[in-house]
């Protein structure tokens, strides 16, 4: 080490478990070290087996500089104790498996854990198992698959699935849980959209559905009663006998609204109260259920194609549109006309962003220009980027808190598995 | 002195007062020289002899002084004269009152009422000194008068009783004599006694004859009259002459020194002086000055400017105008300086130089260029404007000709000379229908009717109407119906159809077989009528077609020039057509050409409406763009030269102030074009933005040969379409790429 050199006094604190317990005396460091050099010295300090990295947070946000360079822009005192708070890094993921489909995958559902769900432009949706398996194929739609949503199961045995089609449709599928290759049929179809249906969104409580199409209407759908299911089920077993010319159960929509001007790109249900919308008309909106009532509107300056509600208490929206910036608004705010962060990385449109399903701080992206980034709002670096398709990817969600599941135009699935993390 | 003071003052007492009073303040003056007091009294006893005891005096200080000067002696002429005119004028006063005492004896005895003279010459002196005497004084002669012996009481009352007139009879005592009184003094003693003027003729009240005159005077003058001190001299001024004479005299006041004529001065020096040369309005200008010569032109310069040897031959490789006119020598004195060769030459071509160059003086306009530009917002004031290409739509394999998007912005239709027209997701690039049309597709166009979602094709000489599938179940239906060929209900008519509708061949759909190539396909706004261009069609060149009836109509009997582009109004029953060098307005409602603009421009390629209906925009081949506000002119409002090739396209965005043209070049220009409702208001246009991105393509179409080459397919950005709702711009380009640019 230069003998030269600054040296800066920093003292570690950690939430981590005591096996990962630095002692809180102050250290002092030369200023030239970097997160990799932070957490080289944790390593050594702690004489771990094998290396494991560490993030480091300073007043609640991670450290992507030097210290000299944090000194500097926080205006720190150079005699100053820094505290650093030490947590377990994000490592690059693992390729998982990587599943060719016929067709663009244009749409993935990663919300239970025992399967996920991919939508495709060849009009099918797949259900694939955690072993790779291609499991049911839900055969019904006429056109592109646009949008899945799940919407809890009945029973034990099979998973409401309800997904949204560019052939103006929403069709409910029952698929099996239990590995099984086979080919569904929808058990309901939601007519009354006069354009393509671009999004789907169900309710946590698993008796609503949302969609929202390009003939800018959000239309709320009811999810028949457990009683009628059965009933539904009989009659599938009826119409298994009687042939496929037996008409589906059709389900009209009992609320619409209308107060968006262009094609609603997105929705998000994250209580039963109420419901987020985006769309291409620049704006994002919240719906009271219960009253039908718009109670948000916030402008952005560019079309909307993907929101995700999330972060601490669920009070922070994240939009990504027609441009390579993902904004985060807080609802908190609603007369705000610029949002609260503003993460710029990606290259091209940002074609999904989903927040992580445990952890309020992370977030995932899919952009048209290949990648898939990770995002710690506590940074405005990216945490990680994946160059996950050699296309477009189009659609992109969580699978069990660590793995990302993203479908592109170069018509791969893949799953990418990150080292398992505390996300909290 | 006090004597001498009294003197003086004796001697100017009877002459005139004014002379004491300088005369004493001489005195007072002359007091500390006192060998002049004999001088003095002499002067101030004679004025008239002042000339020549002056210029005796003069005389006498210019030889006791050596420094008088003789020009002294002019200043002193001028101020004796001053003083000569004054002291005659005094002088002429003096005579001047002589004569006026004259004059004043003749005004008395004019003024006299006496006729003759009194016959007692005793003067004024109480008579009573002559009570006791017997003569009462004396006459002219000097004889005594004797006084008139007395009448008693009895003998003048006689008198009076037997004189009528003896009632205006006085006795006049000096004289001893009675007066008979006139009629005239009767009359006047009567008037005193009346308290009037005692003479008849004078008027007191005579009406006041104002003899000032008062117009243009603006300021009202005293009328007094003159005082008397205009009229004589003024002692202040008397006092100050003789001041002034004195100190001359005494050398006290020195006179400026005429001025010398410098004795060198710059021979070349008023050459600079061009003020004296421009005064009266002349225009010199000053030859410009020879160069001086410097250290070079020494005969011993320093050695640092004389040239090496080398440098000597490397000036033989120079070209003549670039060789130096003098090459520094060094010589040991100066006598060993050869006369300069060059003298005559260079004095020769200098003389030339200054007669046969004309110098003129420059204006020099002092405008700021910036000041010149016009004002405009910056564009980053005008956002939001596609600036970014985020989006490709790819998978056509030849020039992309013709491209349109859907009205409500989900779809994009594009037509090309690979044959296949391609419907695009807007959102992903997604190809979602390709038709492959056997020919090559020129100009393709979606029905701007969201109810009605149909496109027209414009392939080699058909107009083919195809299905794009995107409706919903009863809008498909409608447009199955539409599109099935209706079976002609009046099969016998005489005169045949215009143009056949027919099921196509192989596509669901109809098509509409024209004789020639048709070039562009346009819908009207409400989606029922649309019109096909085929510039080689003759009189049969614009068709109008009605898609609900399945009917065509040719309503133009001929045309001026090979037609371009047709474009309907958005609102009103009117029509564009676009010729060659013109467009011509139609309105359909009346049947009549209601106006025709002159586009000025070489050949129009392209024409595109604002949503407005009012302005207009033109591209032309000449990669001129053209602005028309119809309400304004039939003259291009602005004509915009932007582009370095043929402008290929040029749009107008539906609801954003936006409009933009392609061009060979391979580039686009955004423009910000604002339309203001207000009609006093003309368009504000700025350049926004030029995108870039597009390949060169080949010009002519690739694919297999059977595909007509007609209309040539231009290199660069073939067409531009924006976006019906977002602030993007679609480009198609020959290199059979569809770019999306986005804001």
């Amino acid at each position: 080490m230069d003998a030269g050199e600054r040296q800066v006094q920093v003292r570690f604190t950690t939430r981590l478990g005591s096996d990962l317990r630095v002692e809180a005396t102050a250290f002092s460091l030369p200023v030239h070290l970097n997160r990799y050099g932070l957490s080289q010295i944790i390593n050594t300090l702690l004489a771990l087996d094998g290396p494991r990295p560490f993030d480091f947070l300073f007043d609640g946000e991670l450290i992507r500089t030097t210290l000299e360079q944090l000194y500097l822009s926080k205006n720190l005192s150079a005699e100053s104790i820094l505290v650093l708070e030490y947590i377990l890094a994000v490592g690059p993921p693992e390729l998982q498996s990587s599943q060719p489909e016929k067709d663009w995958v244009s749409a993935v559902n990663g919300v239970n854990p025992s399967l996920i769900l991919s939508g495709s432009y060849d009009s099918f949706a797949r259900a694939w198992f955690p072993d790779g398996t291609c499991g049911s194929v839900l055969k019904g739609h006429s056109d592109a698959i646009t949008s899945i949503a799940v919407a809890g199961s009945s029973n034990d045995t099979d998973l409401d699935v309800i997904t949204s089609s560019k052939d103006k449709t929403l069709r409910l599928w029952k698929v099996p849980l239990k590995p099984s290759s086979s080919t569904l049929s929808s058990v309901r179809i939601f007519k009354g959209h006069a354009a393509s249906v671009q999004c789907v969104a169900a309710n946590p409580s698993n008796t609503q559905v949302c969609s929202g199409s390009w003939d800018s209407t959000i239309k709320l759908w009811k999810i028949d009663s457990e009683d009628e299911d059965n009933e539904d089920e009989q009659a599938l077993k009826k119409r298994k006998l009687d042939g496929a010319k037996q008409s589906i159960a059709q389900v009209t929509a009992f609320t619409t609204h209308k107060e968006h001007t262009q094609c609603v790109a997105a929705l998000e249900w994250p209580e039963d109260r109420y419901i987020f919308s985006a769309s291409w008309d620049h704006s994002f909106r919240q719906w009271d259920v219960e009253t039908s009532i718009n109670t948000l509107t916030m402008t952005c300056s560019k079309a909307l194609h993907c929101l995700s509600v999330g972060g601490e208490g669920s009070l922070l929206v994240a939009t990504g549109g027609a441009d390579p910036v993902l904004r985060i608004w807080d609802t908190r705010m609603p007369g705000t006309v610029v949002p609260v962060l503003q993460l710029t990385s990606h290259t091209s449109w940002i074609s999904s962003c989903k927040w992580h399903r445990q952890s309020p701080k992370h977030l995932l992206t899919s952009s048209y220009d290949g990648t898939v980034k990770m995002w710690d709002i506590r940074s405005k670096v990216p945490l990680q980027t994946v160059e996950a398709h050699k296309d477009k990817v189009l659609c992109t969600d969580w699978w069990r808190e660590d793995t990302v599941v993203s479908g592109g135009a170069d018509c791969e699935f893949k799953l990418f598995k990150y080292t398992p993390i505390e996300w909290l | 002195m006090a004597a001498s003071d009294d003197d003086a003052l004796q001697v100017l007492s009877g002459d005139d007062q004014d002379d004491g009073a300088y005369s004493s303040d001489f005195e007072e003056e002359e007091a500390d020289s006192g060998e002049e007091e004999a001088d003095l009294d002499e002067e101030e006893g004679d004025f008239d002899d002042e000339d020549e005891e002056d210029e005796d005096s003069d005389e006498e200080d210019g030889a006791a002084d050596g420094n008088v000067e003789a020009n002294d002696s002019a200043n002193h002429e001028e101020i004796r004269e001053a003083l000569l005119d004054y002291i005659g004028n005094g002088n002429a006063g003096a005579d001047g009152d002589e004569e006026s005492d004259d004059r004043e004896a003749a005004d008395e005895s004019d003024s006299s009422e006496d006729e003759a003279p009194p016959r007692n010459t005793v003067g004024e002196i109480p008579l009573e000194f002559y009570k006791d005497e017997e003569h009462i004084g004396y006459d002219r002669a000097g004889r005594k008068l004797k006084k008139q012996a007395r009448k008693d009481q009895l003998d003048s009352f006689l008198d009076r009783s037997d004189d009528p007139k003896d009632w205006h009879k006085v006795y006049d005592e000096y004289n001893d004599e009675y007066v008979e009184l006139t009629k005239e003094e009767m009359g006047m003693i009567s008037r005193i006694r009346q308290g009037k003027l005692p003479h008849a003729e004078v008027d007191a009240y005579q009406p006041y004859v104002d003899w000032f005159d008062w117009d243009g005077k603006g300021h009202p003058l005293s009328n007094a009259p003159e005082p008397k001190r205009r009229f004589i001299p003024s002692k202040w001024e008397a006092k100050k002459v003789v001041k002034l004479v004195r100190a001359l005299r005494k050398g006290w006041i020195k006179l400026d020194k005429p001025k010398e004529k410098p004795r060198f001065y710059l021979m070349w020096g008023d050459d600079l002086k061009v003020n004296e040369k421009t005064a009266n309005g002349l225009a010199y200008i000053p030859a410009p000055k020879a160069k001086l010569p410097g250290h070079e032109e020494s005969y011993n310069p320093p050695v640092e400017y004389i040239p090496s040897e080398e440098e000597i031959n490397s000036y033989q490789l120079m070209y003549e105008e670039d060789r130096p006119k003098f090459i520094p020598k060094k010589f040991d004195s100066l006598r060993h300086v050869p006369a300069y060769a060059e003298f005559i030459k260079e004095i020769f071509e200098r003389c030339l130089d200054l007669y046969l160059c004309p110098r003129t003086r420059k204006k020099r306009l002092n405008i700021d260029p910036d000041s010149l530009l016009p004002k405009l917002p910056k564009p980053k004031d005008l956002q939001p404007y596609p600036t970014t290409c985020f989006l490709e739509y790819k998978g056509h394999t030849g020039a992309v000709s013709s491209i349109s998007a859907d009205p409500t912005g989900e779809w994009l239709l594009s037509g090309s000379r690979d044959g296949t027209v391609r419907v695009w997701e807007v959102q992903t690039g997604r190809c979602k229908k390709v038709w492959d049309m056997g020919g090559s597709v020129f100009c393709v166009a979606w029905n701007p009717n969201p109810a009605l979602p149909v496109v027209a094709i414009a392939v080699s000489n058909d107009v083919v109407l195809l299905d794009p599938e995107v409706g919903d179940e009863e809008v498909q239906l409608n447009i199955a119906k539409l599109l099935a060929v209706q079976p002609s209900t009046s099969e016998p008519t005489e005169n045949t159809p215009l143009i056949g509708w027919k099921r196509h061949d192989k596509l669901r759909g109809i098509q509409l077989s024209h004789q020639q190539n048709v070039v562009r396909v346009s819908w009207h706004n409400k989606g029922d009528y649309f019109v096909s261009v085929s510039p080689d069609g003759n009189n049969r060149a614009v068709l109008v077609h009605q898609l609900s009836k399945q009917q065509s109509q040719n309503p133009f009997r001929k045309h001026h020039g090979r037609v371009a582009d047709v474009l309907f109004h958005p609102a009103r029953p009117f029509m564009f057509v676009a010729t060659k060098m013109h467009v011509r307005v139609y309105n359909l409602a009346k049947q009549e050409l209601s106006k025709k603009l002159i586009t000025g421009l070489q050949e129009i390629s392209s024409m595109a409406l604002h949503s407005g209906g009012d302005n207009l925009i033109l591209g032309s081949k000449g990669a001129k763009l053209c602005w028309f506000d119809m309400d304004l002119s039939v003259k291009p409002y602005k004509t915009i030269k932007n582009h370095k090739e043929d402008i290929n396209a040029v749009a107008f965005h539906k609801s954003y102030p936006l409009f933009a043209s392609c061009s060979d070049d391979l580039s686009t220009h955004v423009f910000h074009g604002m339309v203001y409702s207000d009609l006093m208001q003309n368009p504000l246009i700025v350049p926004l933005k030029i995108l870039h991105g597009h390949q060169k393509g080949e010009r002519s179409p690739s694919g297999s040969s059977m595909l007509q080459s007609y209309p040539a397919t231009s290199p660069g950005v073939s067409d531009i379409k924006f976006h019906p709702t977002q602030p993007w711009l679609f480009t198609a380009g020959a290199d059979s790429v569809i770019k999306l640019f986005c804001n």
